[in-house]
């Protein structure tokens, strides 16, 4: 029983990790309508930030919303140039558009941070373990349990219960009429995909201390995000929640039980979602052109 | 608005005909005067191996700045290439240098599936290439070829002398494997079972993963349920380092022993991002930074880069010092290859990872291996310590 | 600027850029020819069977706004067809034509039927998926493909007696193939069935409205770009005696949508160019720089940037069509 317990944990401990990866992603995709497939690339940014800052002796606590600010930063960069000119445009074109940005991206950071594999210093705050029912469980998870349940719960009021949420899901019904009540559209816009940005980089802070940083973890984060956001369906927070919950637990038992077939089984699931729901688990009901 | 369509079309086709016009073109031979030696290293920059793939770059550019840039009395030049981990990029590779920049020598090469990929290209081509890392069972066995030498190890010494040591060290029965489900990890595992019960211990479950597992959780909560004696691992590079790691954390670490293939606590590609989460691991290697036959290497290395060698720099050190004493054989003349192999066949050559002889029948290296312990070294770091040397391991090679 | 009031302009300048695109694809076709060397031949080979793999892709992505991200494993399971049935069939190569187009249209198939339900970004992910489930299959199933080593060893190419293994053999081989492959595309294109399925890409319910059966044209789709593109995978692994894995990885079909897209999409030799950039930057480019990856991209990144709005239209999928489109 504890260990079915134990691994449940774990199972949601991977979870909340998908759905630190998907946050930013859902975010610009659900309210912007726009496919950031450099996603992937801010949250290795963020990995590597995270490891420099607490490698460098700095305090802890603060690597986390470092990584925010500067991911963010790279976001309004991007923002002016050229993401601006291809939020109206077709998502093949932003899927091209972002895809060729982050294979850039990641050529950039291999030869800024180097190829070897990076892995954060722990603070001592969050290592070692509780005991659940006489098996270990590490703090750290515990810890992006928690931090990613509040983000995740913190996203979910902005967009649904604010002004400023209102504001961008109306961007994307109906600019023109948004324009029309004298709010700044661009500037709503651009606050989005920083903040997005900033996400995608915190995600990676927090992820590090179970992912480590290296070349070629943008493009896997990339896929598990993808996966879980679109499969979670478009234009829903809950959807990605959702589809978080059943990529990690399916993930999760199958390595258990049957780890070889455990990638096979997991495709296939995801698949089989989106073979029954085309349009994702949580369908939100959009105008039909 | 489509006008622009036709010029772009155009403009981006123009460009690359003369692109490619100038690549088909070969380089202008200087006339008279001698020409360099080629040899041509095919590694990873790029992909799952990048980081192996610099070191190994360092480590032989280090022997031939030690050479002074020249092997046998001629001058050595240096291409380096990218396979990108892709063995179907690297098949294009070693035609491009064979055909194009018509090296001499071909030489690297991290990942197995890149080995076998090129092993018929080469053979076809008679051209002399050095295996460094690759450690395919099949290449010093069915596969070997009298062209491709292999001055490193194969799977099955680690495999085997790690099964020596645990059964005789560690214990007898109780313990586990598990692996990561590629062909390396499959030989690796295998190799280990097969010596283990044959010298009659006895072998829990095995356990594989996919390879590029990112959380091993589940897995290390199987393992403290199950509190095997021992467990025999395998996993590459960033998977390395996550499953020592998640082990720690999860407070098995004094618990279980670890024991791998060297590979899995290499004391460069792992160990430093592993850090204490590598300490008491156990694993049997051809390269030990403490080794005696390496300590120059090492501390050459290390004021260079600014950190301990692993395997792949000093594989590569000790590849350039075979192709050294090759090309010194026939003083420079590469085109007596017959005479250049016959020097590598009759008698050792002192490298970074020992004496080194190789087997005439698959031109395989014949290694010392050594059982490391990952201890904590004099700067306080973990430190892969030497506790005890198999001498002159050879690979049963080609079934007779 | 409504497309209607283009139109005779449009296709003139349509049909005159294709004759151009066509002219520079003969001329570079033919200069491995002229040179000789093995490599080129070679090397020219491989981009003649990706381009052709690219131009079946083509059909799916310019002709019915079907972005594939699975398409590698329709290419990469020809390839592995054959070069499994060469090792006990032998390598002849009507035998390696007719495999190869089997398993194409088989994967395509499927990957068809799954997808019937899907459109957009859905679509994407779902081809993504299937495709790497493919690719699960090819690096478990160790005994039949290899695994991560893949395959090597099988019988070379042949016709009856006449051996089909040197680099000049090889090019004309894929030059054949790639040549009927795009008379098989252009005659789909042109036929019914093709404007069919252009209808269906830029109005699908109006399509249903009016009695078509948009499931079956998008399989028939489908079926037609997996042929096409199985016979291309078929005769690849010939090329260096291998193959691998990685050919049916996502990252491979990733790299088939960005030859596309270089090319052109929705133009039939923009394949061939596509391919010859994409090959020649990665291969060449390489070996001068540890930054061609950067350049890689940033190649891509500008010709998305740069390109006119036409092609924008051309698709037709979601997005505003208000403003600067």
């Amino acid at each position: 029983m504890s260990y079915y317990l134990v691994q449940t944990l774990n199972a949601l401990s991977f979870s909340v990790l998908l759905m630190l990866t998907g946050l930013g992603l859902s975010l610009v995709l659900s309210l912007m309508n726009f496919v950031n497939l450099t996603h992937g690339s801010f949250f290795l940014l963020g990995g590597y930030v995270a490891i420099h800052w607490i490698g460098a002796g700095a305090p802890w606590w603060l690597a986390f919303p470092a990584a925010f600010v500067i991911a963010g930063t790279v976001g309004l960069v991007l923002d002016r140039f050229p993401f601006g000119r291809f939020y109206p445009r077709t998502h093949l074109m932003q899927v091209l558009l972002t895809y060729g940005l982050s294979v850039i991206f990641a050529d950039l950071m291999r030869w800024g941070f180097g190829a070897d594999t990076m892995s954060l210093p722990t603070p001592e705050l969050l290592r070692g373990v509780v005991f659940v029912a006489g098996l270990p469980f590490p703090i750290y998870r515990l810890f992006i349990i928690a931090s990613g349940g509040a983000l995740a719960f913190g996203l979910w009021y902005a967009i649904d219960c604010t002004l400023w949420g209102a504001a961008i899901r109306a961007c994307v019904i109906d600019r023109g009429i948004v324009e029309t009540l004298g709010l700044n559209t661009r500037r709503i816009f651009t606050v989005g995909l920083v903040i997005a940005a900033g996400l995608g980089g915190l995600g990676g802070a927090l992820g590090a201390g179970m992912l480590s940083a290296y070349p070629g973890l943008d493009e896997e984060v990339l896929l598990l995000a993808l996966l879980v956001v679109v499969v979670g369906g478009l234009g829903s927070f809950g959807g990605t929640v959702l589809s978080a919950l059943l990529l990690g637990f399916v993930t999760t038992f199958s390595r258990a039980w049957l780890p070889e077939f455990a990638n096979f089984l997991s495709l296939g699931i995801m698949a089989a979602v989106l073979v029954i729901w085309p349009s994702g688990l949580v369908v939100r009901k959009m105008r039909q052109v | 608005m489509t006008s622009t369509s036709i010029t772009r079309r155009q403009l981006l086709a123009a460009t690359a005909a003369s692109a490619l016009g100038l690549g088909l073109t070969r380089p202008v031979r200087a006339a008279g005067g001698e020409t360099p030696i080629k040899i041509a290293l095919i590694t990873s920059l790029s992909g799952p191996f990048a980081a192996l793939g610099e070191s190994m770059r360092a480590g032989l550019e280090l022997l031939i700045l030690e050479s002074g840039g020249k092997m046998g009395g001629r001058r050595v030049t240096l291409l380096v290439e990218d396979d990108q981990g892709k063995p179907d990029e690297a098949v294009r590779k070693v035609r491009k240098l064979l055909s194009q920049d018509k090296v001499d020598i071909l030489c690297g090469v991290i990942s197995a599936a890149v080995a076998l990929a090129i092993r018929d290209i080469v053979t076809d081509a008679k051209a002399l290439t050095f295996i460094s890392i690759a450690a395919a069972n099949g290449l010093a066995r069915e596969a070997a070829s009298p062209y491709i030498f292999r001055p490193t190890k194969t799977s099955w010494m680690l495999g085997h002398t790690g099964a020596l040591w645990t059964y005789d060290k560690i214990a007898k029965e109780g313990g586990l494997t598990l692996g990561s489900d590629y062909a390396a990890g499959r030989e690796y595992v295998g190799d280990f079972m097969t010596t283990y019960r044959q010298q009659g211990g006895k072998l829990g479950q095995q356990l594989w993963t996919p390879l590029g597992t990112a959380d091993f959780a589940p897995i290390v909560m199987n393992l403290a349920a199950l509190s095997p004696a021992f467990v025999y691992a395998f996993f590459p590079g960033a998977d390395a380092v996550r499953f020592l790691q998640q082990v720690r954390d999860f407070k098995l670490q004094d618990k279980i022993r670890v024991i791998g293939p060297g590979a899995l606590f290499d004391q460069e590609d792992v160990l430093p991002a592993a850090g204490d989460a590598g300490m008491g691991g156990i694993n049997t290697y051809h390269q030990s930074p403490g080794a005696p036959a390496s300590a120059e290497f090492a501390a050459l290395y290390q004021k260079v880069r600014n950190r301990l060698p692993g395997e792949a720099s000093t594989s590569a050190y000790a590849t350039g010092q075979v192709i050294r004493a090759g090309i010194e054989a026939v003083a420079g003349d590469i085109a007596q290859k017959d005479k250049l192999k016959e020097r590598l066949l009759s008698a050792p050559v002192s490298t970074a990872l020992g004496p080194m002889r190789f087997d005439s029948r698959n031109n395989q290296a014949i290694l010392d291996i050594y059982v490391n312990e990952v201890r904590r070294g004099q700067d306080g770091k973990p430190f892969n310590t030497v506790v005890h040397t198999y001498p002159a391991i050879q690979d049963p090679g080609p079934k007779a | 600027m409504s497309p209607r009031f283009d139109a005779p302009r449009v296709a003139v300048k349509r049909r005159l850029g294709d004759k151009i695109a066509l002219v520079l694809v003969l001329v570079l076709a033919l200069a491995p020819l002229m040179s000789g060397d093995g490599f080129s031949l070679r090397f020219g080979a491989e981009i003649l069977l990706i381009g052709t793999a690219v131009m079946s892709l083509n059909l799916l992505i310019g002709g019915g706004g079907l972005v594939s991200l699975g398409h590698a494993a329709v290419f990469g399971a020809a390839g592995y067809s054959a070069a499994v049935a060469a090792g006990s069939l032998g390598a002849q190569l009507p035998l390696m034509l007719l495999i190869g187009i089997a398993a194409g249209m088989l994967i395509a198939g499927i990957m068809g039927l799954v997808t019937l339900r899907s459109s957009g970004l859905f679509f994407l992910v779902l081809t993504l998926v299937v495709g790497q489930m493919v690719w699960e299959l090819a690096f478990r199933w160790r005994e039949i493909t290899g695994g991560a080593d893949g395959l090597r060893g099988f019988p070379k190419l042949a016709l009856g007696s006449l051996r089909l293994d040197t680099p000049l053999a090889l090019y004309l081989v894929a030059a054949g193939i790639a040549l009927i492959g795009w008379a098989v595309t252009r005659s789909f294109q042109q036929a019914p069935i093709g404007q069919a399925l252009a209808g269906v890409r830029d109005q699908p319910i109006r399509m249903g409205a009016l009695g078509y059966q948009v499931g079956r044209i998008r399989v028939t789709a489908f079926l037609v770009a997996g042929a096409v593109a199985g016979a291309a995978g078929a005769i690849y692994p010939f090329v260096n005696q291998y193959i691998g894995p990685n050919s049916v990885h996502w990252s491979m079909s990733a790299a088939l949508i960005i030859m596309a897209v270089i090319g052109g999409v929705g133009s039939l030799y923009g394949g061939y160019l596509g391919a010859l950039v994409y090959l020649f930057v990665q291969t060449e480019v390489s070996s001068y720089t540890d930054r061609w990856q950067l350049v890689i991209g940033l190649i891509f990144v500008a010709t998305v940037i740069l390109m006119p709005n036409g092609i924008a239209h051309w698709l037709g999928q979601r997005g505003v069509r208000g403003g600067r489109t």
